[in-house]
């Protein structure tokens, strides 16, 4: 009995580790945290180890918010993971900056970046650019053009948005429309009144909107206009009034324990074919000069709500309060 | 010198078994003693110093009530469901003549066996618009409908369904204690069904009833997949939920807290338990003696019908559900209608081949479920000799401790395993958080009194004169154990082992507060893939770790006539 169970065992052991056992041979680890969708950031990962085959990434991937409060328990405990963050906004990564978290990397090529992408004294760099419009099914009868429309009382109880307790970019999105003059809070309290609820992240935003559950959607631009080219039936809106964005900055930790890998990861993620394989994967590159993904083929020009990200940074806290108080928990 | 091999009995202890006993205390004390003890002090003295500020702050929230209100309600509802269920699954087999009960059975044990997070899973790719089952058939609500699971009555209903299993095998063993002479006397003495029912069959089952609902009202409160799954979207959080939310997006500066609540959740079952036996205290029947014969009642015409209902029941419970998970599995996109032009094995090759999280997460739950079983098998073995043959008290001590995690829902466990290990361990100066050796010592903490239950059957049915002849023959302990403790017992410490593996293999609710970069467990990654919007990827990972589930039963099965009666969950009593 115990050998044909151990034969059982042994077969399965077999099995399960086969995918793996390729990867031994690497010699050292990078350990990244990032807020990129599972199959994205795969990509991305799979895409700089075959460029540098003898750094093996091990990654985390979870909405933003949640990745902070990992690292701050990891903070905690005095065993920070991670060598390298690559999040949704560059407002959480100059809380990290100010708490002194952050590693500088003055050295890095920033040629064919505008001004402001990075950070002026090099601690994270800006590696897209991802605006937050409104994703429509097909079936809607409906197909709002701006973010009033959202106001629309029948749409009521239709719209989701992602929730600021998961994702950094719904995070910002709700901080540059607060500051925008014309929505504001009064703008959430109005939306919160037409029975609009944040829920999980941008993906489950996505998943509701593709599967039906709901017919309007606040979300991120890449995934509808991908989802959209393979398929699924739904459109992706830029409003009117405009759009906030993220740059989906990386940065190196102060902590990290395996540095020169970690600035490997970020030259390869800002270099010419990092920013190509952004776009392949259906983002909007940050480097000029770098085409676009087919899926934008149809955007001409969107404009950009104004964004104080100083501002945000000071109010941080006024802001999650706000939240809290029209949302509720 | 001259005493006796009986008297010799009680006080000759082996050093080797002295030291296993030992080493036994020190993992209860250390696993799960001192994890439980740690877990009060935060909440009376959080960081060592006495306040009760914290508790007050936490019981004055809103939140914390309400979603204690709603804990209490979802699980007894859900109890209240699994017992009518269960119950009527138990009346069929137990009481008539309805065929082809062993099938019966079996199926209806499988959905306790699905891990919950699966069922949610496949229940909400059941219904609702996106639904690639009904939309292939072209029943599909129109878009813009509620999917009617992400809601209070969704999560009651599988928290019916997923624990109505353990209401059937506490009901069955009810009913079939039912004696007939006293249904036939009640009957000569011209009673009606009514009267039977009321005077004679209720007083009896009562007790049952209540350890039914409060077994399966103690484990719905434990629940996390099932909420999890259905009510963190749509915000409506239970107590183990929102400890969940909490933790993760606000860390451990929210640690406090979180013990505060996990004690609140362990303090309602634990009243649901007490109240049960204050309930049932003074209606213990004392039956005259067994009963000759149990009761069997003839169906007669509705025979048939009643059969096509029971298994009507079973392919909407169990097949329908899976079958809306392979059909999520096998379509390219979330919202893309299933046809024989959009099938594709996409999904499992993401998984499988691609998605290194997906890879990982397969070898660490399997060598976490494994390296657990292999070790506590291993533990339960002089734990069932020390309790069963040697009588120890201590042994019986280490036994009680050991139901203690498992009884108590795993969202307690898991904050007092943070609580224990977040902060490097004195001496060896060695941090286990943030590892995947946190995940395993808090499954050898929680699921040792599966594999201590087969074995300590095992030997409860062993003659310990085996024991004692070798021993007057003169075999030291290490040879006793090699040549008649190991043979005989193993297969019981093979099936509590398969009982280790197959429960940790799926577990969500431990791995999901302790995981980390590398540790990511099956649970994990299926709840991740589903919570950032990816259901088909969820979908294919759950369709193959049922298929794993499914294969480590039957390797159960095939053992199971070498085993003791009960030792399966899902019932090899016959």
């Amino acid at each position: 009995m115990f050998h044909r169970l151990a034969g059982v065992l042994t077969a399965l052991a077999l099995t399960v580790l086969a995918p793996g056992v390729t990867t031994v041979a690497a010699q050292q680890t990078l350990t990244l945290y990032t807020s990129q969708p599972q199959q994205d950031a795969q990509r991305t990962v799979d895409a700089f180890m075959a460029a540098h085959p003898n750094i093996r990434v091990e990654w985390v991937r979870d909405g933003t918010t949640q990745l902070m409060a990992r690292l701050r328990a990891e903070f905690a405990a005095g065993n920070p993971r991670p060598d390298v963050l690559l999040i949704a906004d560059s407002v959480t990564m100059e809380s990290l900056k100010a708490e002194n978290r952050l590693l500088a990397y003055p050295e890095a090529n920033v040629e064919g970046y505008p001004a402001g992408v990075h950070d002026p004294q090099r601690f994270w760099f800006g590696t897209k650019l991802i605006t937050t419009g409104i994703v429509v099914n097909r079936a809607a009868p409906v197909r709002p053009t701006s973010w009033a429309d959202l106001l629309r009382p029948d749409l009521r109880g239709q719209i989701v948005m992602p929730s600021p307790a998961v994702s950094g970019a719904a995070m910002i999105d709700i901080a540059a429309k607060a500051q925008a003059p014309g929505l504001g809070w009064d703008y959430f309290r109005r939306l919160a009144e037409n029975r609009v609820r944040p829920t999980g992240g941008n993906g489950d935003v996505m998943r509701q909107v593709a599967g039906g559950e709901r017919l309007y959607g606040i979300i991120v631009d890449f995934l509808p206009l991908r989802e959209q080219a393979r398929g699924v039936p739904v459109e992706f809106i830029f409003p009117r009034e405009g759009v906030s964005a993220i740059s989906e900055p990386v940065a190196i930790l102060r902590s990290a324990r395996n540095v020169e890998a970690a600035k490997r990861f970020v030259d390869f993620l800002i270099s010419r074919p990092g920013q190509e394989l952004a776009s392949a994967m259906g983002y909007m590159p940050a480097m000029t000069g770098v085409a676009p993904p087919a899926t934008f083929a149809g955007v001409t020009s969107v404009s950009l709500l104004p964004f104080d990200a100083a501002a945000a940074l000071r109010d941080d806290a006024m802001i999650r309060r706000q939240i809290r108080e029209i949302f509720g928990e | 010198m001259t005493l006796g091999p009986t008297f010799r009995r009680a006080n000759d202890t082996s050093f080797v078994e002295a030291v296993l006993i030992g080493f036994l205390c020190l993992f209860v004390a250390a696993l799960i003693v001192w994890p439980m003890v740690r877990l009060a002090l935060e909440a009376i003295a959080p960081g060592g110093t006495p306040t009760l500020a914290p508790m007050f702050e936490t019981l004055r929230e809103a939140a914390t009530w309400r979603a204690a209100w709603r804990s209490f309600e979802t699980s007894l509802v859900g109890a209240l469901g699994a017992v009518a269920l269960g119950g009527a699954f138990a009346f069929l087999v137990a009481l008539t003549d309805i065929r082809a009960k062993l099938a019966l059975v079996f199926c209806f044990m499988l959905p306790m066996m699905v891990p919950p997070a699966v069922t949610a899973l496949s229940w909400a790719t059941l219904a609702g618009p996106a639904s690639p089952l009904l939309k292939a058939v072209g029943l599909a609500p129109p878009p813009g409908s509620d999917n009617p699971m992400y809601s209070a009555g969704g999560i009651m209903l599988l928290l019916a369904i997923q624990h109505a299993p353990l209401a059937f095998l506490v009901l069955r063993a009810g009913l079939r204690a039912i004696p007939r002479e006293l249904v036939e006397a009640g009957r000569l003495s011209g009673a009606g069904t009514a009267e039977i029912a009321r005077s004679i069959v209720a007083p009896i089952l009562w007790p049952s009833i209540a350890a039914a609902l409060a077994l399966a009202f103690v484990s719905a409160l434990g629940n996390f997949g099932i909420p999890a799954i259905l009510g963190i979207g749509e915000r409506y959080y239970v107590l183990p939920t929102l400890i969940y939310v909490r933790l993760s997006s606000q860390g451990p500066t929210v640690l406090t807290q979180a013990a505060i609540l996990s004690l609140i959740v362990a303090a309602i079952g634990v009243a649901a338990v007490m109240l049960q036996l204050f309930a049932t205290r003074r209606a213990s029947m004392r039956l005259a003696a067994r009963p000759g014969a149990p009761l069997a009642l003839n169906l007669g015409r509705w025979r048939l019908l009643v059969e096509a209902a029971a298994w009507t029941l079973l392919v909407v419970i169990l097949v329908l559900p899976l079958l809306a998970l392979i059909a999520t599995a096998l379509v390219p996109a979330y919202g893309v209608p299933l046809s024989s032009a959009t099938a594709t094995l996409e999904n499992f090759r993401e998984v499988l081949l691609r998605q290194a999280a997906t890879i990982r997460a397969f070898a660490n739950s399997f060598w976490l479920s494994v390296g657990a079983a292999v070790v506590l098998a291993a533990l339960a073995l002089p734990l069932g000799y020390a309790l069963v043959w040697k009588r120890s008290r201590l042994a019986a001590a280490i036994a009680t401790a050991a139901d203690v995690p498992y009884a108590l829902p795993g969202v307690v466990l898991a904050i007092a395993m943070i609580l224990v290990f977040l902060r490097p361990l004195p001496i060896i100066d060695l941090s286990l958080y943030g590892t995947v050796w946190l995940i395993f010592v808090a499954y050898l903490a929680r699921f040792f009194v599966l594999a201590a239950k087969p074995v300590i059957a095992g030997f409860q049915q062993l003659d310990p004169r085996l024991d004692e002849a070798a021993r007057v023959a003169g075999a030291g302990f290490v040879m006793r154990a090699r040549t008649i403790l190991v043979p005989v017992l193993a297969p019981v410490a093979i099936a509590g082992g398969l009982l280790v593996f197959l429960t940790a293999f799926n577990e969500l609710t431990v791995s999901a507060l302790l995981w980390s970069a590398g540790s990511e467990t099956l649970g994990v990654v299926i709840f991740n893939l589903e919570d950032s919007g990816l259901p088909t990827l969820a979908a294919a990972i759950s369709v193959i770790s049922v298929a794993v589930m499914f294969a480590a039963m039957g390797l159960l099965q095939a053992i199971s006539k070498r085993l003791p009666a009960g030792v399966l969950p899902w019932g090899n009593d016959r």
